[in-house]
């Protein structure tokens, strides 16, 4: 059981439990003020009853493909003016957190499922897009159950870590999408992403 | 500008682009002239200002490279200058802005707002102008004018968003602390009467909306605000976005619609498949709707339509909780809430009814480590229930084969600790139970040795109860040796589960009290804290760390640590209102008012002065003690003081507010600035007044203000300092006041040496108080005569030895380093206090003669017995990290040690704990000996 409510500026006093856990990163405050300030309605918050918070998700409406949250910070310039019928113009979730105790209560799905919709009713979007370690397994079976598919991989997207354990998988990133009701032909995602290759720098 | 000179103007400031007045579109802060290069512009711009004298655009320029140089009083003349040409250019005012961001001139008179109304004045047709000028309001919170500014705007541009902007500015005045409370409604009215003037319907756009609904609700407008909701757009908006159904939920509850909300959630609980708890809640508030509160205990016809609904809702959950299975546990959840609240309302049928339920909960839950927090709230129980409830559990504590069965032993064993009672908290049951944890938690490990180093282990929240029983067992016992066991343990746990922060933060908190900082610091920073974490995470490390600071030593470490936390204020006062600004031209009115929140709760963050308190205590054993640092300071911290007075007293931080009194009175004392001195020549930002500021008692009475609850907060040591310091400035008080030189020679001194600087005169002091006061002045009263100093003061040394040799007995050197650094800090204020009868000119004209004699004597046995602790400390660390304390320290940690912790594993914690306090306790010692020689005389 959980509320699902709008993340307010103030939630950043308050989201230690999530944001001490290495895979998640704190930003300047700039960087959640900027996205409240765009896209109020696309930045929700998990929290427990007790108001102790849970987990987070953000997401942007953009019509360019993004290569991680920091560089898209600077390009909110040519946003508003990509909506219409760009079949590029998408909603691109960019966090989507939640705190190591509340993990596995399908707290992601139910972000997700909000941020979909936003993105879908509100901006009308063609797609709903997000990257994820190629490692991740348990998080890719998790998207791929709610409806996303690989469309590619990002070589080296995730620089910060370094080559773990998992060799290659650990850095590269897979680009899942999910078509939205704009697009009822699927065109926005196709069969063999797996094998479609890009690297970094193509896709920033 | 003719382009020729635009030319040679651009390599000033680079790329030119990034100067113009900042929209929503640039970046938060722009950087024109970056930090290397101000000297060349500053060059370049006086250069050009030979052939140019003229140009404001130079001149404001060259202001801002000054400002950035921090040469403040060159930049104020030419600010001036550029503010008397009344620029209306963009390029001028947007350097201006910046120039007079870094002048910090932004209370009581803001000048970006004059500089801006200004311009609008002389082009009124100037659309962007206006906007600029709207926004230099908002980002001074100058709601009033920004709201007539609004209004103007609309009537001549006729764009809704100015109406818009004209709404929540009125919004926001009622709301800001400096508006008393009577004027609030009709601010708001003020706001209604706008949005309903407006050609477009509010629904067009959520956030208007928003707005719109939040003015309906707070003037409790619920028919209309009702009528807005019903609509189909209306409903439309609410299912799409949450701030809207949030507002709506409030207006139908305080409507008395809390059926129909019951009924739309129930709807979105069945149908839409909706499991967001507040859903859940609706359809219980509705449940026991039935008890108004005027009929507290609830008529017979109330309880039966509530039995009734009871009935129905538990069927909904029951029903709901079946088909969600293990993959939502809302409806199981809210299983047990229906329960309770029945209970609550008297109407439960079944007096063991929430047990079962709390059992099957934790049959279906159990496995998940939320269990505990979610049943939480139900565990208040009846004795025979909770002996049904406890022994329940028990059977539930077996070994664990997987991780899942693991969870459900842990979650067990929290509960069952939940419901201890005193007599089963003693010693021999909790180190039972921290016996058991550690075994179990070693078994445990086991289950996770196939993990990635990133991950956490299962096992983790065992370690981390056992380290919890073992603090208790410290608190118990007050034997420090239960610390020494937990840290084994906890370091042990952290080789195990390398990004645990909960081990992390424990472990902080107990390196510190055993003396080990240097361990806590390294914990600390390998929880990589930043940013916005630094305001609530840095209290962990920097609260009383002038304890173990060794900047008397030269090692700034701590000090650095206190100045990069505090470096967030910094970002939130540079960008924050930017982001109101964008939020303003995105329309984005919900989020307004919470960046305003935001913004406040970091500028007035408690913790960002105890770090300044902390930062000055460390300063002053580093820097050499001068009458520009107690300026400074005192400016500093009398700041901090009128800013936090309502803050501070309502958090009761009582900490931060006696010693800022203790240092603000004795850097006044020991100062000749004045408020009318400070006045005239403070450059910068004043605490903004609140509406009460007339009622408030002036400084010099709040500062000999206080309680006997503030000693309360204190440790004992820190109270007998704080008496010593009262008593001190209590005794010097009338002679500092009869030796400081008058404000208007203090006033002149200061414009000559400003003159002298920067070749300019400051404006309105008159220098000829100057002439015949070289020598210190002629007063028409006697001086006061000198009486011998309090006992408190004569004493305070003596006690502090005495307390001193009564404590370093203890093994761990956290209260020997506190009273030594305690008594070093007496010794500094007590410099601070007598530094103005340094001067023998001033002793002799004022007949201080016996004062001084004082003086003598109670320096000369602070400085014997401080010696003595110094030595003491030096002679403590050469003794702390030998083999007999290592091997001590390993004997001590038999109780992990049984369990199961390995005996080398340990020994290499003490090695480091050992090295730590080594370090420490000689660190503030030889700095302690470093402080009596500086001081001596």
């Amino acid at each position: 059981m959980s509320v699902l409510r709008p993340f307010k500026a103030s939630d950043m006093f308050k989201f230690n439990n999530i944001n001490l856990d290495i895979w998640t990163e704190t930003y300047g405050i700039g960087f959640y003020l900027s996205y409240l300030s765009r896209w109020p309605d696309l930045c929700c918050v998990q929290e427990a009853p007790s108001g102790r918070m849970m987990g987070y998700g953000m997401c942007l409406p953009t019509s360019t493909s993004l290569m991680n949250t920091t560089r898209s910070f600077a390009r909110f310039t040519v946003i508003g003016k990509a909506e219409g019928n760009n079949t590029e113009w998408h909603g691109h979730v960019t966090a989507i957190t939640v705190a190591p105790e509340y993990r596995r209560l399908g707290l992601a799905r139910k972000m997700m499922g909000l941020l979909e919709m936003v993105s879908d009713e509100i901006y009308k979007g063609f797609f709903v897009d997000l990257y994820v370690r190629c490692a991740n397994s348990v998080a890719i079976d998790m998207y791929e159950g709610m409806g996303y598919s690989v469309y590619r991989r990002v070589r080296e997207y995730y620089g910060n870590i370094g080559v773990g354990k998992g060799g290659r998988d650990e850095e590269d990133a897979f680009d899942m999408r999910k078509p939205m009701s704009r697009d009822p032909r699927r065109r926005s995602v196709r069969s063999n992403g797996r094998d479609m290759i890009v690297s970094a720098h193509d896709v920033s | 500008m003719s382009s020729a000179l635009d030319r040679q103007v651009r390599p000033i400031y680079g790329n030119s682009a990034r100067l113009t007045i900042p929209n929503a579109y640039s970046p938060a802060s722009t950087d024109a002239l970056d930090m290397g290069s101000n000297k060349s512009a500053i060059v370049a711009c006086t250069k050009l200002l030979k052939k140019n004298p003229k140009n404001a655009l130079i001149k404001a320029l060259k202001a801002l490279a000054l400002v950035r140089s921090q040469k403040v009083e060159e930049s104020l003349v030419l600010c001036d200058e550029v503010l008397e040409l009344k620029p209306t250019d963009d390029a001028v005012l947007s350097a201006m802005m910046h120039v007079l961001r870094g002048l910090g001139r932004r209370w009581p008179d803001n000048d970006t707002v004059l500089m801006f109304e200004e311009a609008y004045k002389q082009q009124p047709t100037n659309e962007e102008l206006g906007a600029q000028t709207f926004f230099a309001n908002v980002r001074a919170g100058r709601w009033k004018s920004a709201q007539q500014i609004a209004t103007k705007m609309f009537k001549q541009f006729q764009e809704d968003r100015y109406l818009y902007w004209s709404v929540i500015s009125a919004v926001l005045q009622a709301n800001d602390s400096t508006t008393p409370p009577s004027m609030k409604t009709i601010l708001y009215k003020l706001a209604h009467r706008l949005i309903t003037s407006s050609p477009t319907p509010s629904y067009q756009n959520t956030d208007r909306f928003h707005l719109h609904l939040s003015i309906l609700k707070e003037l409790e407008l619920y028919d209309d605000a009702h009528k807005l909701l019903d609509s189909e757009i209306g409903k439309a908006v609410c299912s799409t976005s949450l701030s809207c159904n949030e507002i709506r939920r409030d207006i139908w509850r305080s409507r008395g619609m809390v059926k129909d909300e019951g009924e739309l959630a129930t709807h979105r609980i069945l149908h839409l498949k909706d499991r967001n708890w507040l859903e859940f809640l609706s359809v219980l508030d509705a449940t026991f709707s039935y008890f108004t509160s005027s009929e507290a205990e609830g008529s017979s016809t109330s309880k039966s339509g509530c039995l009734e609904h009871v009935k129905k809702t538990q069927e909904l959950f029951t029903q709901i909780a079946q088909d969600d299975g293990p993959k939502d546990r809302s409806a199981a959840l809210a299983l047990l809430e229906l329960e309770k609240r029945a209970r609550t309302h008297g109407v439960s049928q079944d007096s063991t009814r929430l047990v079962g339920l709390m059992q099957q909960y934790f049959a279906q839950v159990g496995d998940k480590p939320c269990c505990f927090e979610d049943l939480k709230p139900y565990l208040a129980l009846t004795e025979d229930q909770l002996s049904k409830w406890t022994s329940y559990l028990q059977t539930q504590i077996t070994t664990s084969t997987d991780p899942k069965k693991l969870q459900r032993l842990i979650n067990a064993h929290k509960l069952l600790r939940h419901n201890l009672n005193h007599l089963e908290t003693t010693v021999e049951a909790e180190t039972a139970r921290a016996t058991l944890y550690i075994g179990q938690y070693l078994e445990g490990l086991e289950l996770g040795l196939d993990l990635p180093p990133t991950e956490l282990q299962y096992a983790d929240d065992l370690a981390l109860m056992a380290g919890n029983v073992l603090v208790n067992l410290w608190k118990l016992t007050s034997d420090e040796q239960y610390l020494l066991n937990a840290v084994a343990l906890l370091e042990f746990a952290l080789t195990r589960s390398k990004q645990s922060f909960q081990v992390r933060l424990i472990l902080i908190r107990l390196h510190r009290l055993l003396g080990a900082p240097a361990l806590a610091l390294e914990h600390y920073r390998a929880m990589g804290v930043k940013q916005v974490q630094n305001d609530t995470l840095s209290h962990l490390l920097l609260s009383r760390a002038s304890t173990f600071s060794l900047a008397s030593t030269g090692d700034l470490t701590l000090a650095s640590e206190c100045l990069e936390s505090t470096q967030i204020y910094l970002s939130n006062s540079q960008e924050t209102a930017d982001f109101v600004v964008r939020a303003f031209t995105g329309e984005k009115y919900s989020q307004i008012p919470e960046f305003i929140i935001f913004e406040e709760h970091l500028d007035n963050s408690l913790q960002r002065d105890i770090v300044k308190m902390e930062h000055l205590r460390m300063r002053l054993t580093h820097e050499q003690i001068t009458s520009d640092l107690i300026d400074m300071e005192l400016i500093e911290m009398k700041f901090i003081f009128d800013r936090g007075v309502s803050r501070i007293a309502e958090s009761k931080h009582v900490w931060l507010w006696t010693l800022l009194k203790v240092y603000i009175r004795a850097f006044q004392q020991g100062s000749d600035l004045d408020d009318t001195v400070e006045e005239k020549l403070l450059i910068g930002d004043r605490p903004k007044p609140a509406y009460d500021i007339q009622g408030r008692l002036p400084l010099r009475q709040r500062l000999t203000q206080s309680t006997t609850e503030e000693l309360a907060e204190l440790t004992e040591d820190e109270s007998l300092f704080v008496n010593f310091a009262r008593a001190l400035a209590d005794w010097l008080e009338p002679y500092h006041d009869y030796a400081r030189p008058p404000p208007s020679v203090v006033l002149a001194e200061a414009a000559k040496q400003t003159e002298l600087k920067t070749g300019y005169p400051l404006k309105g002091v008159d220098l000829e108080v100057l002439n015949g006061a070289s020598s210190p002045h002629k007063k028409d009263e006697e001086p006061p005569a000198v009486i011998d100093p309090p006992k408190v003061v004569t004493e305070f040394f003596k006690i502090l030895n005495t307390r001193f040799a009564e404590i370093q007995k203890n093994s761990s050197p956290v209260e020997a380093l506190h009273i030594a650094t305690l008594g070093q800090e007496a010794l500094l204020l007590f410099t601070i206090e007598t530094m103005r009868f340094k001067s023998a000119a001033v002793v002799k004209a004022n007949k201080f003669g016996a004062l001084v004699t004082s003086f003598k004597s109670i320096r000369s046995d602070a400085i014997t017995i401080l010696r003595n602790i110094s030595g003491k400390l030096i002679k403590e660390s050469e003794l702390s990290a030998t083999q007999e304390n290592r091997k001590a320290f390993v004997d001590a940690c038999a109780l992990v040690i049984n369990a199961g912790i390995d005996h080398d594993f340990t020994l290499g914690v003490a090695k480091r704990i050992t090295d730590a306090r080594k370090k420490v306790t000689e660190g503030v010692g030889k700095g302690l000996g470093r402080v009596c020689s500086s001081y001596a005389h």
